[in-house]
């Protein structure tokens, strides 16, 4: 049976962002992820309230980075938050968003590695033994708890990228995959099921899930409306491989670019084209999201992520989703 | 007078609707520093236990409205919902304080 995430991205006081969560487990909800970038709320602050307040979803960052976070505080972090919600927590790691970090000044070194390591390190350190590494990017040196951790915490690789994939199919309990179009998530898929094989494990051993830029309402073109300003953001962060593979002009795509970095956001989103936004979102009617959850689900997934922005109305997409596209996966 | 006691005549078959109408003006709204810590604390227990419906929870939900948007949350009590004399109530408690 296909799983439901949500994702929320704390920008939001945490009493909004907590109310949506208690609304999205009492209507359904199988995971909730909460985004991790330092101009946000804190994630772990968010997830240690939204662990009082629920009962039943796992939770977790989606996704943390090992740059702005060392390995070993990550580690502390989902020990301590599990103690909260025992058996609820998922760690969901990532290499980072490039803009973010540069921001902070902190230099995106070998992110294959980093993240790779950084699971490596986070997994002896649930295991409650002193930890010496030497890793090509991290180290450590007799790191350990002076508490007990419950024990281990299931790892979700956020990843785009063909050696990303492999390396979270092959790594991880779980693979979120960036992307809202069949032809990309089934390359994803295709991916990380190599790694997958490799390990010598199951499919069925990975949890992959389609982590999507999702909007839905009754009218589409409200759903458009609210879906536009995300999808102007992943235009902009898109390889120009990415943009070809769905038929978009890049020149538009270059002018989206220009506009967002000037603040000039009715250019920047003004430019989004009806393509773009089939392209980097899931967006409708809950009928149109039924289908194309079909079609992702076809490729592959056991895990679908509602994110940002989720509809124009938080708490009333919450509830349609609930109702007219959740079901069509449950009977 | 307490938001708490002015909640109580609110006829059952209004109170989805209010409490549905009250908990959109909050999240709506970007008086977010208007909101006591203790009385957000309070919604979230409330809404964590069952539908924001009884005296207990309603309330508090009035009472965060009213500080939040104070001007929306009258004009819905009186205007869509006709709920004149708990808009009269409110005014009262805003009074007192």
């Amino acid at each position: 049976m296909l799983k439901f995430g949500i994702e929320f991205v704390p920008r939001e006081a945490y009493w909004k962002t907590i109310y949506y969560t208690i609304q999205a487990e009492k209507r359904g909800f199988d995971h909730l992820w909460i985004t991790d970038h330092f101009n946000n709320r804190n994630v772990y602050v968010t997830l240690t309230a939204a662990a009082v307040y629920t009962e039943k979803m796992k939770l977790g960052p989606g996704v943390t980075n090992p740059y702005l976070i060392n390995p070993v505080m990550t580690a502390q972090a989902v020990a301590s938050l599990d103690e909260m919600a025992p058996g609820r927590v998922v760690l969901g790691i990532g290499a980072g968003d490039k803009t973010t970090l540069d921001c902070a000044g902190v230099e995106m070194k070998k992110p294959l590695t980093a993240v790779k390591e950084t699971i490596e390190i986070v997994r002896r350190m649930m295991e409650a033994k002193s930890v010496t590494y030497e890793g090509k990017v991290f180290q450590a040196k007799g790191a350990q708890f002076l508490f007990k951790p419950r024990g281990k915490i299931p790892v979700y690789v956020g990843a785009q990228g063909p050696k990303m994939l492999e390396m979270a199919g092959k790594t991880g309990e779980g693979v979120l995959i960036n992307a809202c179009h069949p032809k990309d998530v089934g390359y994803a898929v295709a991916q990380a099921r190599k790694g997958i094989e490799e390990a010598g494990k199951k499919l069925s051993d990975v949890d992959i899930a389609a982590y999507t830029s999702f909007s839905v309402h009754e009218d589409l073109e409200k759903a458009n409306k609210a879906a536009i300003p995300v999808v102007a953001y992943i235009v902009a962060g898109s390889p120009n491989i990415i943009l070809e593979r769905h038929g978009i002009d890049l020149k538009k795509a270059e002018e989206i670019r220009e506009a967002l970095k000037a603040a000039k956001w009715a250019e920047a989103f003004g430019a989004v084209s009806l393509e773009m936004i089939k392209a980097f979102s899931v967006c409708g009617t809950p009928n149109m999201c039924v289908d194309r959850i079909n079609l992702l689900l076809k490729s592959g997934i056991s895990q679908f992520v509602v994110g940002s922005p989720i509809g124009s109305n938080v708490r009333k997409s919450i509830d349609l989703i609930s109702d007219k596209v959740i079901p069509h996966f449950r009977k | 007078m307490t938001y708490r006691k002015i909640v109580g005549p609110i006829p059952e078959e209004k109170r989805e609707k209010i409490s549905v109408k009250l908990v959109d003006i909050i999240l709506k709204s970007k008086n977010d520093d208007k909101m006591p810590s203790s009385l957000a604390k309070e919604i979230l227990h409330y809404w964590h236990q069952g539908p924001l419906l009884d005296e207990d929870s309603l309330g508090p939900l009035l009472e965060a409205a009213v500080l939040l948007e104070p001007d929306k949350t009258t004009d819905l009590l009186e205007q869509e919902l006709q709920l004149v004399d708990l808009a009269k109530a409110v005014k009262q408690i805003s009074v007192e304080r």
